[in-house]
């Protein structure tokens, strides 16, 4: 019993630390991926 | 305490798998953006290409033509829209500015375009245009999404503002990348002039159509793009447009300009080391911890039984080990053994 307490006390800790990460990610913080300009090149 | 030891292993094996499950479920949808104040610039070249001589209007073959692309994010304008909607956006102030052989512009033009940060769907906002036409997109421009799917996708055309199907035509290795390919074709189509026309040229967009004159355009556009970031780190495109006179003129059609457009080089190097650097983020949110964490919790989960067992093999051996295994996790524990002790020692919390 003790022993499926701490599995759920553990996954709630887990569930909090992903809810919270989300808002306090900034959009230009460094998780982001740059995206490169390749593209629609000419138009003399 | 081998108990309490054991539970903490289990609550952190726990903790490992669902955060492996949040971090690829949640987090990773939520949290790839792409930035809303970014600035960047890519040079392209046409070597040996044919261009128009307003002077004569005869084609001139054998010109060198370079294209100048910036893409500016309007951050307060993405943020304003975040204001009004909650929709994480990105604004995007394009130009693209085409220099001929002797350094003079031969045409810039500007775009506004709004999309998606996370999923790249365009937003039909702040002042969509191309060249100062507002217009609302279809698909995607530019950039490809996050974790590009082999599949066709729906591509704007900025000359013939409009969106056709851009193919999926297999997979390569380029610079070291596993890369999608794909090609679009837009076919002979009659597109608007650019409002800004060549330095030197005196006669507006507005005075040429109402010569008659039409602009014609094709192009055939290729695109080596990383899966990941969905960042194309090469590009080349098969550009052609002609001058076309009214039929009463009985004038054969004018070259305006045909090229075989590539990144410089150096560019396309500094693009494909910029990848290599994002993607290894994405692909850590995405891919090494939502497996790794998970994993390091099947550790943890077997170590807890590994000490669970221990403790209970221990206590099981004899009356007397018991009685010294129960009296030493009393000692340990401030009173509290793990087993009920033969000499009536409390019992286990467990």
């Amino acid at each position: 019993m003790r022993a499926l307490i701490a599995a759920a006390v553990g996954a709630a800790v887990a569930v909090v630390v992903a809810l919270v990460a989300v808002p306090l990610a900034d959009q230009n913080g460094p998780t982001t991926a740059k995206p490169l300009l390749t593209s629609a090149p000419a138009h003399p | 305490m081998r108990q309490r030891l054991a539970l903490v292993l289990v609550a952190l094996a726990a903790f490992l798998a669902v955060l492996g499950v949040m971090l690829r479920a949640w987090v990773y949808p939520h949290v790839v953006a792409v930035p809303d104040n970014q600035y960047q610039a890519v040079v392209l070249e046409a070597k040996d290409a044919t261009l128009i001589d307003y002077s004569s209007m005869t084609a001139v073959p054998h010109q060198h033509v370079t294209i100048v692309e910036t893409l500016k994010g309007d951050a307060a304008a993405a943020q304003a829209e975040k204001k009004r909607t909650g929709r994480d956006v990105v604004v995007w102030d394009a130009l693209s500015y085409v220099l001929g052989n002797d350094g003079k512009r031969l045409s810039a033009i500007p775009e506004v375009y709004p999309f998606d940060a996370h999923t790249q769907d365009p937003v039909h906002c702040c002042g969509e245009n191309v060249d100062g036409d507002a217009l609302s997109r279809v698909g995607i421009e530019y950039k490809f999404p996050f974790d590009t799917q082999p599949h066709d996708y729906q591509y704007f055309d900025p000359q013939t503002r409009t969106s056709a199907p851009i193919h999926y035509k297999g997979t390569t290795t380029l610079d070291g990348l596993t890369v999608y390919y794909f090609e679009q074709t837009i076919p002979w189509t009659r597109v608007p002039f650019p409002k800004a026309m060549p330095a030197g040229v005196a006669i507006t967009p507005d005075q040429i159509d109402k010569l008659g004159y039409q602009r014609w355009y094709t192009t055939v556009r290729k695109f080596w793009v990383d899966p990941v970031t969905g960042a194309p780190i090469n590009g080349e495109e098969l550009h052609d447009e002609q001058l076309r006179m009214p039929p009463s003129s009985g004038m054969a059609p004018v070259t305006i300009f045909s090229g075989d457009v590539r990144i410089r080089p150096d560019y396309q190097a500094a693009t494909v080391a910029l990848v290599k650097k994002e993607r290894t983020l994405l692909l850590m949110l995405r891919d090494y911890l939502p497996f790794g964490l998970p994993l390091l919790g099947l550790v943890a989960l077997a170590l807890a039984f590994v000490v669970e067992g221990r403790a209970r093999i221990r206590a099981a051996r004899t009356p007397q080990g018991r009685a010294a295994a129960s009296v030493a996790d009393a000692d340990e524990d401030g009173g509290a053994g793990d087993v009920p002790s033969a000499q009536g020692a409390p019992a286990a919390p467990l």
